[in-house]
């Protein structure tokens, strides 16, 4: 069945989005991301236009990341401080990453930076995340259980002035170090048409030290509200916000996370990780290898306000 | 009796000046093509017939339709990719003025076997002869097959079912009537398009009739559209408020479960 798009402007065949949704919502579900790295990706595969798929996505991650943070809520896994701090740079970023999409849209160069910041992030996330959990596997393989990480006071990040107490993640922190971080997601989101949860998360606990079970809970909440910006943002700024391709979407992902969360119980965290790691990877080398190859057609053709506005 | 005389004076002298000058009629099956949240292309009719011909060439057929559907003219960049450092970049562009957004030419026999190339090519019939302006240039009128960029565009066009050509796609009805099964594609631009019918008898145009007729949104695509385009703030909310309602809704459904 097919369906027409009102902003992207061509019939697509609902069921294939639907799975598309479905399928990426059942791995941000089992892996507790929100799956913006995955879903963009695959919609300019599915020749909607990249600009399109970029703003939307970022609609349909405030369908994912509420209903993901409504659970972690309720469960009290949400240091709401440190999210609203988190927020303040996230804001910004976006704002600025908005900007920063329709000027790289105008002198056509959106799709490069778009495939390079994937290529760049996914590539240094997803072998990061590959070699520490595998080294976690190995080593639960000789304790015989899970490894409990004790996070130390390291580096520049905790001698940063402008300390304010964060209760519930049991943390004294720098204001600077978790404004910068909000920002930097935000500029990506953006651009990226993520949420940016895969960076925010390994941030957190790396560079932040965040305990692990308020990260997923934390970084989904101000999720939602730079996500739910990014999205007028880009409504106002470049109109390519595509509510029907959303909302598809979001339908197939909340449905699919739900699956993907009840699988996801079945692994062990490090398990989880290195899975996470090696998909990472391979959205990575899939783009990565795009870039480089010869394209079939070195030729592109864009009609009048199918870009630099109106 | 000098009435009776004037009468069919005026009659002979009418029908000479018709059989010199043979018109075209035509007519569409619609004057908008609705596109709606299930629009996946339509076919629209041309039908039309010839006027005042000689009926005996008419009836040899020897008198051809070229029926052109023009769509909006609008701006295009072409742009190439160059290897830089390794990586494929869009690097070279070439802006373009007064590009057809769609063209498709209809026609009972191929366009070459009817009409000479050189009368084709000065009145900009068919793919290979539609034009366009390179901004760099002057606003100049260039053939789409000049140089790599133009004809990429012309590729494009084609691969995208954008342009097009059909050889068999008018159909003579009796020797006065035609009749074309115009198919848009699901891509078909927004906007008005043109369709303007040719007469050509050996080789030689006698007349030409145009119409046009408008591909809208319709209904629920067109209020989306709208909305996003005049009210986007406003927009931006609803999509937001649609997220965070669909979020919390399966968030209650699959709790209780």
């Amino acid at each position: 069945m097919s369906i027409y798009l009102p902003i992207a402007e061509l019939s697509v065949n609902i069921w294939i989005l639907f799975g598309m949704g479905a399928a990426v919502g059942f791995l941000s579900g089992m892996f507790g991301v929100g799956g913006g790295f995955l879903m963009t990706p695959l919609l300019i595969f599915y020749n909607i236009p990249p600009a399109v798929a970029v703003a939307t996505e970022a609609n349909q991650i405030v369908a994912s990341s509420f209903s993901g943070a409504l659970a972690h809520l309720r469960k009290g896994t949400v240091d709401i401080k440190l999210g609203l701090l988190l927020l303040v740079g996230g804001i910004a970023g976006s704002t600025l990453g908005v900007y920063i999409f329709s000027e790289l849209r105008e002198i056509g160069q959106l799709d490069l930076i778009i495939s390079l910041l994937y290529v760049v992030f996914l590539g240094a996330i997803g072998t990061l995340m590959t070699i520490e959990s595998l080294r976690a596997i190995r080593k639960s393989k000789q304790n015989g259980g899970s490894v409990a990480r004790r996070p130390g006071h390291s580096g520049f990040i905790h001698k940063l002035p402008l300390k304010v107490k964060f209760r519930k993640s049991k943390l004294v922190l720098s204001v600077i170090p978790v404004i910068a971080l909000g920002m930097l997601v935000g500029i990506l989101a953006a651009i990226m048409g993520v949420g940016g949860g895969f960076i925010m998360v390994p941030a957190m606990i790396y560079l932040l030290r965040v305990p692990t079970n308020v990260v997923i809970g934390t970084s989904l909440f101000q999720i939602i509200f730079v996500t739910a910006f990014t999205t007028i943002i880009q409504s106002t700024t470049n109109q390519t916000v595509d509510v029907v391709l959303a909302f598809i979407l979001m339908v197939g992902g909340v449905i699919g996370a739900q699956f993907g969360a009840a699988a996801g119980h079945k692994l062990k965290g490090e398990q989880l990780r290195a899975l996470l790691g090696l998909l990472v990877l391979g959205v990575c080398i899939r783009l990565g290898y795009d870039l480089v190859v010869t394209p079939d057609d070195l030729f592109s053709v864009i009609a009048a306000g199918e870009e630099g506005g109106h | 009796m000098f009435r009776l005389l004037s009468f069919v004076l005026l009659f002979v002298m009418s029908v000479s000046v018709a059989q010199a000058k043979e018109k075209l009629q035509m007519g569409l099956s619609v004057d908008v093509v609705p596109v709606g949240s299930d629009f996946a292309g339509q076919d629209i009719v041309v039908f039309g017939a010839i006027e005042s011909a000689d009926q005996a060439e008419l009836y040899r057929g020897e008198y051809d339709v070229l029926i052109e559907v023009i769509g909006d003219l609008q701006e295009a960049i072409v742009r190439k990719k160059d290897r830089i450092s390794g990586i494929w970049v869009n690097a070279a562009a070439r802006e373009y003025r007064d590009v057809p957004s769609f063209y498709s030419l209809h026609s009972r026999n191929p366009i070459e076997d009817v009409v000479d190339p050189s009368v084709l090519s000065s009145l900009g019939i068919g793919i290979k002869y539609l034009k366009a302006k390179p901004v760099d240039r002057g606003n100049i009128e260039e053939f789409l097959t000049q140089g790599e960029f133009s004809s990429a565009l012309r590729r494009k066009r084609i691969e995208n079912l954008l342009f097009s050509e059909r050889a068999d796609s008018v159909d003579q009805i009796s020797p006065s009537l035609f009749r074309a099964a115009v198919s848009l594609p699901p891509n078909v631009p927004i906007g008005f398009h043109t369709v303007k019918a040719h007469l050509f008898k050996d080789g030689k145009k006698l007349d030409e009739v145009t119409q046009t007729f408008e591909v809208r949104k319709v209904g629920f695509e067109e209020w989306i559209y709208n909305l996003a385009h005049e009210q986007s703030l406003l927009y931006g909310i609803l999509c937001v408020l649609l997220a965070i309602f669909t979020g919390w809704f399966a968030n209650v459904v699959f709790r209780k479960n």
